[in-house]
């Protein structure tokens, strides 16, 4: 097993590096002067010429291509994301400021949908045919069709504008920081952000859980005279959740990324927002590490998804 | 004729020795509105330390039969009529009328009858070890402890023939092969001493030597722990080696049944006859006859009226277009034709 999680991190190592090149030629062609992202603006503006051209020099940027790549990512690895054209501040900074808003969102948004949308598409399966089953299908597909805005507006009008049960948006007002202050500004995005996930992971669950009860160990669990429960959970929903487990985990960069939507429509402080705002500003340097976070976290999800395959399905474990 | 070295049937005590009766047993399937009336009306005795052979074409309802003696029917399916009484230590038991998942069917599951079933390689979880599976049983229906699980587990798979149980009782099902699978399967279905052991064509996805094997350990479970086998397969040539008694299927129905013996010796039912007629005989050489039988089942939708078996029958009259009465013929010897003595007279020449 650990040989097995070695080998599939060891694969990863060349996929991060062809990526973060690809990003470093975009960096390279975009407009403008290569030191200008790499130094904060207010030194850029009271620096002179020579001390200009001297830095170029110790930042490498005289070097050859490939030599000034390889000290960009010898920054990479230590956090020295660059600069923001736009704003002047680190990107390192941005992203600690805005990273925790998103992973906040997107954990919360996770928990709800997995253990939601596992429940919900096992008591489907199990009552296949009848009239919860078909109300469950058909919500899930609204659900999944509605787009997100949609129900973060009429939620929004609802709870916070109407019953003034929640915040309309924002994460934390000035002055309260503790951590029990986040939750009623989390919930209603989170759930927003939750209900297209928790559809997807529904439906998705039912057709695995039919599939697995399927099965001919089903009937074999059944003739050994073991409980019902033990049947359907045991033996059928074990199994039925491998894809399941599959299925989260590959949504799980859309939610590291940061819900671009969501993030608009209540003002959250994320790293969807700011790729937008980034967007707008034309701000490249950003733009690309946004992108370049986001692949890194396809790349570690892809490399968790099938770690845990493997830790839950044993024909995977020794298959590889 | 065939090679068969068994002793006739000791027709007068085998009352008290019936682990298991099945009267008249009518299972149908509902599915998109139309009914198949898969067993139409079957009726036989498990004997205890016997094997029952059921013999039949795919589709003749053997399967169904021995679902809904374990009441493992799909949801769209439902016993119509008929009784299946299991003769319990503690008196009989109506199988039929028990809640199908209920408390009390289970706790005959598995450790009263047991089943195998005929792919080794889906009827096993492919999730959980040998070992955890066995255990599964002996949880709900031993008082064994937690950590005697493993011992048993070990020891019956010892018994069933797998090579270094305390190793292997620890695989995956994926790592064993074929033939290990199904003593597994067997093993599993022992674990609790059952009194009857249904085993559903538990050879025909494994090759002819280890089927042999397979069919060696349940004899000897029969022999040792007096368990009554009933054994579904499509072949008669496994009936003339294990049988003790056969029961002939045709769609729905038993078209013949008796011992070994009075089957295979002396069939008295086109169908049996067309059976026999389609298996090669070893030792017979090659330019023996081996007949397929001419046509094919009906659908099961749209049956004959009379004789299920006349469209495809050499022997069929005008009579047959009414449904032939059940007739014993001998004391454990019973046929369902018009015509079954000049059947039978034709056979024994
Ligand atoms: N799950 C099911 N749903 C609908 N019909 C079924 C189902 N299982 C069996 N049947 C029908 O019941 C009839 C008897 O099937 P059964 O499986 O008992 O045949 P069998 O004798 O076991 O054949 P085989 O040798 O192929 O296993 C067939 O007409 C089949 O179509
Ligand atoms: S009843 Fe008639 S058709 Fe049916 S098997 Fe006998 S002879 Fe043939
Ligand atoms: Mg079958």
């Amino acid at each position: 097993m650990l040989a097995y999680v070695i080998r599939r991190i060891l694969i990863l190592i060349p996929m991060a590096l062809v990526i973060s090149f690809l990003v470093y030629l975009g960096l390279e062609l975009t407009p403008g002067d290569a030191v200008s992202h790499m130094i904060s603006p207010e030194m850029m503006a009271s620096i002179s010429a020579e001390r200009l051209d001297a830095l170029r020099e110790s930042l490498g940027l005289e070097q050859p291509f490939f030599v000034r790549y390889w000290i960009w990512l010898q920054g990479m690895l230590q956090g020295n994301f660059g600069y923001s054209t736009a704003g002047g501040v680190s990107i390192h900074t941005i992203l600690s400021d805005r990273l925790p808003a998103t992973l906040e969102l997107s954990a919360v948004a996770l928990l709800f949908s997995t253990i939601f949308g596992c429940v919900l598409g096992v008591i489907s399966a199990l009552k296949r045919g009848s009239t919860t089953d078909n109300v469950l299908t058909v919500t899930g597909m609204l659900g999944v069709s509605v787009p997100e805005f949609f129900f973060g507006l009429v939620a929004i009008l609802i709870f916070a504008l109407k019953l003034q049960w929640l915040p309309v948006g924002g994460r934390l007002l000035p002055g309260y920081d503790s951590y029990w202050d986040h939750v009623p500004h989390v919930i209603m995005p989170a759930l927003v952000l939750s209900i297209m996930m928790t559809a997807g992971v529904m439906r998705y669950a039912r057709s695995s859980m039919l599939d697995a009860l399927s099965k001919e160990y089903i009937k074999t669990a059944r003739s050994k005279g073991l409980p019902e429960w033990r049947v359907n959970l045991l033996h059928g929903f074990r199994v039925a959740l491998t894809p399941v487990i599959v299925l989260i985990g590959f949504r799980l960069p859309v939610l590291i990324g940061g819900s671009v939507i969501i993030e608009q429509v209540y003002q959250w402080p994320g790293v969807g927002s700011e790729f937008i705002s980034a967007v707008r500003s034309q701000d490249y340097p950003l733009v690309m590490m946004i992108a370049l976070l986001s692949v890194m976290a396809v790349l570690t999800a892809s490399l968790l998804v099938d770690i845990l395959t493997a830790l839950i399905d044993p024909r995977v474990r020794l298959d590889k | 004729m065939l090679p068969i070295q068994r002793s006739k049937g000791d027709a007068m005590n085998e009352h008290q020795d019936v682990a298991l009766s099945v009267k008249n047993l009518k299972t149908f399937f509902y599915t998109n509105k139309r009914c198949n009336k898969a067993v139409n009306g079957v009726s036989f005795d498990i004997k205890k330390g016997k094997t029952l052979c059921i013999v039949g074409e795919s589709g003749c309802g053997k399967s169904v039969t021995a679902s809904t003696i374990m009441q493992l029917l799909p949801t769209l399916s439902r016993i119509e009529e008929g009784e299946i009484t299991y003769h319990s230590e503690h008196g009989d038991i109506r199988i039929d009328q028990l809640e199908r998942n209920g408390e009390k069917m289970r706790s005959i599951r598995g450790s009263e009858i047991a089943m195998i079933f005929q792919d080794p390689m889906t009827a096993l979880n492919p999730v959980y070890t040998i070992g955890f599976q066995i255990s599964e049983s002996l949880k709900y229906h031993t008082d064994l402890s937690r950590s005697q699980y493993r011992t048993r587990a070990i020891e019956l798979l010892r018994d069933m023939g797998i090579s270094l149980p305390e190793s292997r009782v620890d695989d995956y099902p994926h790592s064993y092969s074929g033939g290990m699978r199904q003593r597994a399967m067997i093993a599993m279905a022992m674990s609790c001493s059952p009194k009857i052991l249904i085993a559903d064509e538990p050879t025909t996805a494994l090759d002819v030597t280890i089927q042999a094997q397979i069919f060696e350990l349940m004899d000897k479970l029969k022999k040792e722990h007096g368990t009554a086998i009933m054994l579904i397969t499509h072949d008669m040539g496994v009936v003339a080696e294990l049988a003790d008694e056969v029961a002939v299927m045709y769609m729905g129905n038993i078209v013949e049944a008796g011992t070994v013996d009075e089957v295979l010796r002396n069939p008295t039912h086109p169908y049996t006859r067309a059976l026999l007629a389609s298996i090669p005989v070893l030792g017979k050489g090659k330019n023996q006859n081996v007949e397929a039988i001419p046509g094919s089942t009906p659908d099961p939708y749209d049956r004959p009226k009379g004789c299920q078996f006349a469209d495809r029958c050499a022997y069929r009259i005008a009579a047959c277009d009414v449904m032939p009465d059940e007739t014993q013929i001998g004391s454990t010897h019973r046929v369902m034709c018009w015509r079954h003595e000049e059947v039978g007279a034709n056979a024994a020449e």
